[in-house]
């Protein structure tokens, strides 16, 4: 379990690294990418239950990003798989509700729950995928700085900001409290009962209020007044970001309005 | 210049469960002193800090900063003038890039972002840090994120330090540095530590807390030579003062 916990404390701990890159898409004004992510997430889940052919152009969108920003293809498809249990959660009793054939493949009938299972699954891939890249081809503060400027109240923005901080220092507890039952706990170091969990709990709990306590002392030494100023305020490029949200939103809109799948490829089922 | 005084007249403080962690404690640093404060764990040294500061407040008792009475309605002006230097540095680095933690307070003091930018370079080459001002802050090594969270304060132009166990967790190269860069400072400090070797480098006057009460002040050779006093306190001379034992 420690080992575990290593892991996912270093995969927080890489996220904000390639959030620090230098690439297009990494320069972008974050109000832009939260305005494209958004339009792709409205654009992805608008679509009818059954479809699925024509949430496929969507897919550009992603790899696009990918391409363009130089993040691991495989970084993008590990953290999307964090949501896999809630993206299959979603639609798992679709088939079992919606139990009328919609089509025969092959002979097979083809049931409305499964292909509603399958499109709901590809469009929350789709919109996580998006999520995830948007939060690591953007620094931390900046992804922040870029909700407020959008009109999100600050006081959401501010506890999202420590949030994402302590997530850091809250990882680091929890890894030296499991390390140090791991080492105390011979044969037995994978399994923690529930008694000892919950004692493991609420050290984290009166960990974590004292740690919150001493770095909200430290903010008001340095002058906090409830608001994180930034160094480096946004600036809003018409030229470079007007541009990339008006091309993806035309895109998006484009996916939305026009079958594209069938201009490509009607002719080849025969219609 | 003689104003960057601070001065502590017969402070109390109680925790929450009724435990008496101050106990009329009075004092006065003159501008661009050096005042070690040392005493057991559980003396009081750390609350005193965070008394006169302002991050808890006492039952009675006054902390008057360069002529500004500590009150809810000073404390803004108060803050500005000190520089609070915390036991951990985690604590006080929660930006993403040692840039940004550096920024922080000089950005609450409403400054320009080029007067900023200045200050936050001149604050990092201080301590020796310059080149990690794009690094993430938690991806340093002890003594650089020592090194940073001093610069955090430096770079808000304070008149007088508190630190709280400043050399805790350094290794002796970096322990070394810190005790050559304090050394350096002209701000009025107050420094409170178990590191009694530091004291002795830094501080020519010395404070000894004892369960809430000041035990002694005076020079510091002479606190560090009254081995009854010490061993009242449940203190050890420092190192270099002890010799070889056998």
């Amino acid at each position: 379990m420690a080992k575990k916990l290593d892991i996912n404390f270093n995969e927080l701990v890489s996220c904000s690294t390639a959030a620090s890159g230098s690439s297009l898409v990494h320069r972008l004004d974050p109000r832009a990418k939260w305005l494209v992510t958004l339009a792709f997430a409205v654009t992805a889940t608008s679509f009818g239950k059954y479809e699925i052919a024509r949430l496929m152009p969507l897919f550009f969108y992603p790899f696009a990003m990918i391409a363009l920003s130089g993040v691991a293809v495989a970084d993008v498809l590990r953290r999307t798989a964090l949501a896999a249990p809630f993206i299959l959660l979603a639609g798992l009793f679709n088939p079992f509700f919606d139990r009328h054939v919609l089509i025969s493949l092959w002979g097979f009938p083809l049931t409305g729950g499964w292909v509603s299972f399958l499109s709901i699954t590809l469009r929350s891939v789709l919109v996580v995928s998006s999520v995830v890249l948007l939060s690591l081809t953007t620094r931390s503060d900046r992804l922040f700085s870029g909700l407020g400027e959008l009109g999100v109240p600050s006081i959401f923005v501010v506890q999202l900001q420590f949030l994402n901080r302590y997530i850091l220092l809250l990882a680091g507890e929890v890894q030296r409290i499991v390390r140090a039952h791991s080492l105390r706990s011979g044969s037995r170091r994978n399994s923690v009962s529930l008694f000892l969990s919950g004692s493991m709990l609420g050290i984290l709990l009166l960990k974590s209020m004292d740690r919150a306590a001493r770095v909200h002392w430290a903010m008001l030494a340095r002058g906090f007044d409830g608001e994180v100023r930034t160094a480096c305020p946004l600036k809003f490029s018409w030229q470079r970001d007007g541009a990339f949200v008006l091309i993806w939103v035309a895109f998006f809109g484009a996916v939305r309005f026009i079958d594209i799948p069938f201009l490509l490829f009607g002719w080849a089922v025969g219609k | 210049m003689s104003h960057h005084f601070l001065e502590v007249n017969d402070l109390y403080y109680s925790y929450p469960d009724g435990t008496e962690a101050l106990k009329g404690v009075s004092l006065r640093l003159e501008h661009g002193e050096a005042v070690g404060l040392v005493g057991a764990n559980g003396a009081g040294k750390s609350t005193l800090l965070l008394a006169v500061a302002g991050l808890v407040f006492s039952g009675s008792g006054t902390v008057n900063i360069g002529g500004a009475i500590l009150s809810k309605k000073t404390l803004g002006e108060i803050r500005r003038r000190l520089g609070f230097i915390f036991q951990d540095p985690e604590d006080q680095l929660f930006m993403p890039t040692v840039f940004d933690d550096v920024a922080f307070g000089p950005l609450n003091q409403g400054l320009s972002a080029g007067e900023v930018s200045f200050r936050v370079e001149e604050a990092l080459r201080s301590v020796g840090a310059g080149h990690l001002s794009d690094r993430p802050a938690y991806r340093l090594s002890g003594g650089e994120k020592r090194a940073v969270s001093i610069a955090a304060v430096l770079s808000m132009l304070p008149d007088i330090l508190l630190m709280d166990e400043p050399s805790s967790g350094l290794d002796p190269r970096n322990r070394r540095m810190l005790i050559g860069l304090l050394g350096d400072f002209t701000h009025t400090r107050l420094i409170a530590t178990h590191d009694l070797d530091l004291v002795l480098d830094v501080c020519p006057r010395t404070i000894v807390l004892h369960r809430g009460e000041i035990a002694a002040d005076g020079h510091t050779e002479e606190i560090f030579r009254d081995e009854g006093l010490l061993e009242r306190c449940s203190l050890e001379p420092p190192l270099c003062m002890q010799g070889v034992r056998s």
